[in-house]
């Protein structure tokens, strides 16, 4: 097994901060903060020469679209009070979603490093709290001894568990994903190498049977388990910050 | 001792293939019942289902976790 391992997927584990922290996985993540940047000037000029008399076609009609969707989605889901959130949650969908098609590309997937998705839990952790304390004011500090005074250090570490779930969920997803197609490869590397070994030169004869069968497997597990994970966490996300609405149906 | 930790961490796939299969049998009535939802119930259920799957994959990154890092 020890083949599979030479990219280094296990030792990203740790959280490094410091002399270890830019390595493959955060610097992809730059290029995708970096992809969705461009996008959005891109975005800015097509839609600033448009004419709003006519409608869109190609590209245009794209973007539109999709963000309507989403922004709709969270109207449907948050109420008129977070009406602002739809820009953030445009902005998870299209980095969650390149995150996991770019590791198509054969560069390392970015949310295989705990880093990567522990910031952006984070972000929404952080949105969570704020919201309830903007939303609750002072009564937002009584949830922590709620039934009872001497469950505060209990409601205390609680507190953290949005956090970990969105987290892990994202980040088990991708790396199970990955391991998988690791050993996969691995494994279809000695098939061919067995098959071919005999009478191909070196550096053809152990990539000769993996193109055959892992793209399907590919399709499952970054495209369609990656889009659905994008969906649950943008989901997970306007539901978790409007739940901490006192009165919700006061839109 | 390692691979034994590694094996017990995915018998979590135990709850949520039971869960998973709940979430699907419920869609399905509810298909039957009305077709004409069927397209909404069909969007939910996957929705659903990989929701569900989460303990499983929690389950799955402990084992990995078990075999190749501890």
């Amino acid at each position: 097994m020890g083949k599979v391992f030479t990219l280094g997927t296990f030792d990203r584990f740790a959280l490094k901060i410091g002399e270890g922290a830019f390595n493959g996985e955060t610097i992809v993540s730059l290029m995708v903060m970096g992809i969705i940047v461009i996008l959005s000037f891109v975005i800015y000029f097509v839609f600033r020469h448009l004419d709003p008399t006519k409608p869109e076609k190609g590209f245009a009609l794209f973007i539109a679209l999709f963000f309507e969707k989403i922004d709709n989605m969270a109207n449907d889901l948050m109420g008129k009070k977070y009406d602002g959130f739809g820009g953030y949650i445009i902005g998870l969908t299209m980095y969650i979603g390149l995150c996991f098609l770019i590791a198509l590309t054969g560069l390392p997937a970015p949310l295989t490093h705990l880093g990567v998705t522990l910031s952006i839990a984070l972000c929404t952790f952080l949105l969570i709290h704020g919201n309830a304390a903007r939303a609750n004011k002072l009564s937002y500090f009584h949830r922590y001894i709620e039934p009872l005074p001497f469950l505060l250090p209990i409601n205390l570490l609680s507190m953290w568990a949005p956090l970990l779930s969105l987290s892990l969920r994202l980040f088990g997803n991708a790396l199970s994903g990955f391991t998988i197609m690791g050993v996969l490869y691995w494994a279809l590397g000695k098939v061919s190498y067995s098959i071919f070994g005999g009478f191909i030169g070196c550096g053809l004869r152990s990539v000769l049977v993996a193109p055959i069968i892992t793209p399907i497997l590919h399709c499952y597990f970054d495209l369609f388990s990656g889009l659905i994970q994008t969906l649950i966490f943008i989901m997970l996300t306007m539901i978790n910050v409007s739940l901490e609405d006192p009165d919700p149906n006061l839109v | 001792m390692n691979t034994i930790g590694a094996a017990i961490a995915v018998f979590t796939g135990f709850g949520s293939g039971i869960g998973e299969g709940l979430v699907v049998a419920k869609a399905m009535e509810g298909m039957a019942r009305n077709p004409e939802v069927a397209g909404t119930l069909r969007t939910n259920m996957i929705l659903g289902c990989a929701l569900v799957e989460t303990t499983g994959i929690y389950g799955l990154l402990i084992g990995i976790l078990c075999l190749f890092v501890g």
